[in-house]
């Protein structure tokens, strides 16, 4: 019962959060249904018995990522003028009706070739009972440190090359013209 | 009601919002909360199937590795699109149609 109500509520916040994202108007909601959504991939984590992911996906994504994108949201707002010396407005447009005539285009065939191939998923896949969760961390744990260690090793080497990147490519730089 | 068909449903729903929010945004951060959602639609992808089909707990490991690659995608996409904000003034998808300068 309490596990049907968290996958209800879980489901209606992600798939509410993500079509927030497509129609919102104002890049700040976007974010912050953004947010909702993931809040809401953490509860369907939860649901299945993936704690540790659960967990690792508040603390990284709730905490991490759209913090992140919400300080280069407000990085990049400008200034009071609205129009750059291009021509073009600074802060973008969230797309107009011809990038959504496009977009639903590409969806619909997207989501043609994706339900092909569930499809033929769902119809291998014979419907299984489900089974009591257990306790992840301590699997997990063994598992990365043994059979995955590897993956584990240069995912830490692409975390420092990103630091690293990341400061290099948005320092200030020293030449200032105009 | 909790079973493999939801599961993929929601995942499905999710990846196609993704792609939406990636081609009709004429933002680059926008562009990158669809890319954001795509990824969280793999990543639940590969829960699922641990949890319904295979009781080893690889799919869980790939998601780890999936929401560690989305943090670093995210800190370098930004750390590009502030650059290109301090050079043009704009984070205007069609603003960045040179290589150099």
């Amino acid at each position: 019962m309490f596990t049907n109500t968290l996958f209800l509520l879980s489901a209606a916040l992600t798939l509410g959060g993500a079509i927030a994202v497509v129609y919102s108007h104002n890049l700040m909601h976007a974010c912050l249904y953004l947010l909702a959504s993931l809040f809401g991939v953490a509860g369907l984590y939860a649901v299945i018995g993936a704690d540790f992911l659960a967990a690792t996906q508040l603390v990284v994504y709730a905490g991490g990522v759209v913090i992140l994108m919400l300080f280069a949201i407000m990085l990049t707002g400008g200034t009071g003028n609205k129009i750059n010396r291009y021509g073009l407005e600074k802060v973008a447009s969230m797309g107009n009706k011809k990038t959504y005539f496009f977009a639903g285009f590409a969806a619909i065939i997207t989501s043609l070739i994706l339900l092909k191939i569930i499809a033929g998923v769902l119809r291998a896949q014979p419907a299984k009972v489900l089974e009591a969760n257990e306790a992840t961390v301590n699997k997990l744990g063994t598992l990365l440190a043994t059979d995955h260690i590897l993956a584990f090793e240069i995912s830490s080497v692409l975390l420092l090359g990103a630091l690293i990147g990341a400061a290099v490519i948005s320092r200030p730089r020293k030449e200032k013209h105009d | 009601m909790i079973s493999l068909a939801s599961y993929l449903a929601i995942s499905f729903a999710l990846f196609v919002c993704g792609i939406l929010v990636m081609i009709a945004r004429k933002n680059i951060i926008a562009m990158l909360l669809g890319i954001e959602l795509i990824l969280n639609a793999s990543a639940l992808n590969f829960a699922a199937y641990t949890k319904f089909v295979n009781n080893n707990l690889d799919g869980h490991i790939l998601s780890l590795f999936i929401i560690v690659i989305a943090a670093a995608e995210a800190s370098v996409g930004l750390g590009i699109v502030i650059r290109f904000f301090q050079l043009r003034e704009s984070i205007h998808i069609d603003d960045a149609s040179t290589l150099q300068n």
